[in-house]
């Protein structure tokens, strides 16, 4: 599994499952081997191998990447083989290979992470693809958050953050490839390591983030999962490589703004 | 059929939050939590010595105000020692070999390793584990006594099968690397075949290369298709008296695996890397089962057995091992935390011969199992503790293990993670949820 949601609203926890082709939701204190009390799988659904999923509780919607470059919009309550109530799908969208995606109901924006594949040879056109809610079809991403400067290289999980108008994401920074010419040829090498980066929502283009959490000192290797607690100002990162589950103490990226109009320069 | 998914689903991880740290670390603070955990990584081998080095910071970012930085955590959650994976066992030379998917190791015991009494880790004979080894998420072990040659796989990230030496330790190239598909999980090797066998999870595939076979050597064939009746295959393991292949599937099916072709050798007459046609779009969940094939089976095969149905009660079974003396075959039932044994010849809906399960084993998640013919012992690798437990080959019920092999002092908690890919906050109870 490559993603899971809390909705504290209705206390309950969305799991994708990627193998299975399945959306769980479980009841939130759910321990053990405890049943899903909704299943949504099957193919009027659309979803074929979802890695990463969104709850959007002020529209009571469910966004789930389909895993086959679309994102799915369902009801939240959605269960059994239900169809999807809109689709962004398309060459248009731009999407491809999306390991995470996250929503800010506050702007009515959807972001979607695109990691291209290492087969490709291309390594510089990881992104984000910024939506509109309401986008159906085959829509052009309305921003796209990507380029050199951004430092994006493996994008994984997305959280938004709808008070603050920002979004922090986890990249990977690295690849997977063994060079065997190399003296340590493992990406787990600690001399190119990962890093969380917080975005402005309504940043575009070749950006630099806002902030980062970023270096030895962090002990961040491979952060494939990133989370959030305004009200402790806390960061919690998950490394896929260092099997650690760090907490990052960052008020300086939780003080209330002075409104919540949001901000798209810097 | 869902209720065998929720052991995955609930490893979701949650940890209860400490209190919130107040004030703000410094930029120059040391990573306080950190030091014990990293202090035990040394000490059993687990961490290199290296320092950190960060020089990829990306073009302009020196020039950029940017809040944040090279910022020590407040708090750590993170399991300082080895996790066994698979297991595999070389009476030949008496030694017996384990994965460790926590740490992206190889540790090496010698056979008798282990007591009933000792509350200690075991010191291993030999340990390979570093950067230069290429090691990733790696999952099962095979052996090759005959030429003392170690085989292990990455899972999900890392997408290589390394080939280490007996003879190698520390942080070693391996001494061949061979590419395979996304989300190898199993090793099989042949040596009447000369053959080594890699399954695959979410392709749904056994993918079979010459044995020495390195970089991006194309399989001598594949096997794949709606008639293999594969689903998200684990153990796999070669019967060189009976000449057939043997396939543990965890049940997951999804659609469109099976549209792209596999590119396999010349040789390959059937061309079994062809591309089919899914019989279903979207997901499904069927039961877990034991697929038997003959051994040179290619393309969208059919099994010549299948183990399966409510009887066997397969709940997650990962490693296998085939007992070619006995006419038996072991399985590692990560569900339920138990061991089965069927016999070789079995078919449809049938109960084990024998299943090692119950408090007094100590089985906990099991991922591997080995079979030591030889001595009369089976091996199994636990993943929900710190321990290795082997038992009489014969060994049925509720039954205390001979020996329980640590890597940890005893009670040293788990804490269960192996590649994680996200993370989520229940603001509700104040716990992180993790899911593997």
């Amino acid at each position: 599994m490559h993603g899971l949601y809390y909705d504290r609203k209705n206390d309950e926890m969305f799991v994708p499952v990627a193998l299975a082709g399945a959306v769980l939701v479980f009841r939130g204190g759910a321990t053990g081997d405890e049943e899903p009390i909704r299943t949504l799988q099957g193919p009027r659904t659309q979803i074929v191998r979802p890695d990463t999923l969104y709850v959007d509780v002020e529209h009571d919607e469910l966004i789930v990447d389909s895993g086959t470059d679309s994102i799915l919009i369902f009801d939240r309550n959605a269960k059994g083989e239900a169809e999807p109530i809109r689709v962004i799908k398309g060459p248009k969208t731009g999407i491809a290979n999306m390991y995470g995606l996250t929503a800010d109901p506050t702007r009515n924006l959807i972001f979607a992470a695109n990691r291209v594949g290492e087969e490709t040879g291309r390594d510089t056109t990881d992104s984000i693809l910024v939506f509109n809610r309401t986008d159906s079809g085959d829509v052009a991403p309305r921003a796209r958050i990507g380029g050199p400067r951004t430092g994006m290289l493996k994008i994984r999980q997305l959280q938004a953050d709808p008070e603050r108008g920002q979004l922090f994401v986890t990249v990977k920074n690295n690849r997977e490839n063994y060079d065997p010419k190399a003296l340590m040829p493992s990406p787990w090498n600690p001399e190119r390591t990962g890093f969380i980066g917080v975005w402005n929502a309504t940043d575009d283009g070749d950006v630099p983030p806002k902030a980062i959490i970023k270096g030895p000192a962090t002990g961040l290797v491979w952060p494939a999962g990133v989370a959030i607690n305004p009200e402790t100002a806390e960061v919690f990162a998950i490394d896929s490589v260092s099997n650690s589950l760090f907490t990052f103490s960052m008020p300086e990226l939780f003080r209330r703004p002075p409104s919540t109009a949001s901000s798209s320069g810097r | 059929m869902l209720r065998r998914l929720m052991p995955f689903a609930m490893l979701v991880a949650a940890l209860i939050v400490a209190p919130p740290s107040r004030g703000r670390h410094s930029r120059s603070a040391s990573l306080d939590v950190g030091i014990p955990l990293e202090a035990i990584m040394r000490e059993n081998g687990c961490l290199e010595p290296a320092q950190a080095r960060d020089d990829s910071w990306p073009p302009g970012w020196n020039t950029v105000a940017m809040a944040g930085g090279d910022v020590p955590p407040a708090r750590v959650v993170r399991d300082p020692y080895p996790t066994f994976h698979g297991v595999a066992v070389d009476p030949a030379n008496d030694v017996v070999v384990m994965s460790d998917s926590n740490r992206h190791a190889l540790w090496t015991y010698p056979r008798t390793a282990g007591s009933l009494t000792s509350k200690e880790a075991v010191t291993p004979l030999k340990g390979i584990r570093g950067p230069a080894t290429g090691m990733m998420f790696v999952a099962s072990v095979a052996l090759d006594p005959g030429r003392r040659e170690i085989y292990t796989v990455d899972n999900d990230i890392g997408d290589r099968l390394e080939t280490f030496s007996y003879d190698q330790m520390g942080n070693v190239k391996p001494t061949r690397v061979l590419d395979v598909p996304h989300q190898a999980w199993g090793i099989a090797l042949s040596q009447k075949r000369d053959e080594v066998a890699v399954s695959v999870e979410s392709s749904r595939m056994v993918v079979v290369y010459r044995r020495g076979s390195t970089d991006n050597t194309l399989p001598l064939r594949v096997l794949r298709g709606p008639s293999t009746g594969m689903g998200d295959p684990h153990g796999v393991g070669f019967d060189d008296v009976n000449d057939e292949l043997v396939v543990a599937n965890h049940g997951n099916q999804s659609s469109g695996v099976f549209r792209r072709e596999m590119k396999t050798q010349d040789a390959d007459s059937v061309r079994s890397g062809q591309p089919h046609k899914d019989p279903w779009q979207g997901g499904r969940w069927e039961q877990p089962s034991l697929t038997i094939y003959r051994a040179d089976a290619a393309g969208d095969a059919s099994p010549t057995r299948r183990i399966q149905g409510p009887k066997t009660g397969l709940n997650w079974p990962m490693g296998i091992s085939i007992d070619t003396d006995n006419g038996e075959i072991a399985v590692a039932n990560n569900g339920d935390s138990s061991v089965r044994i069927f016999s070789r010849t079995a078919s449809g809906d049938v109960a084990p011969v024998r299943v090692i399960k119950g408090s007094r084993t100590q089985i906990s998640g099991p991922m591997g199992v080995a079979i030591d013919a030889k001595n009369d012992e089976i091996w199994v690798s636990n993943y929900g503790e710190h321990t290795a437990v082997v038992f009489a080959r014969t060994a049925s019920g509720d039954v205390a293990p001979k020996r329980i092999l640590r890597n940890a002092p005893e009670g040293a908690p788990t804490s269960g993670f192996g590649n994680p890919g996200a993370v989520a906050f229940d603001s509700k109870r104040n716990e992180i949820l993790v899911p593997n």
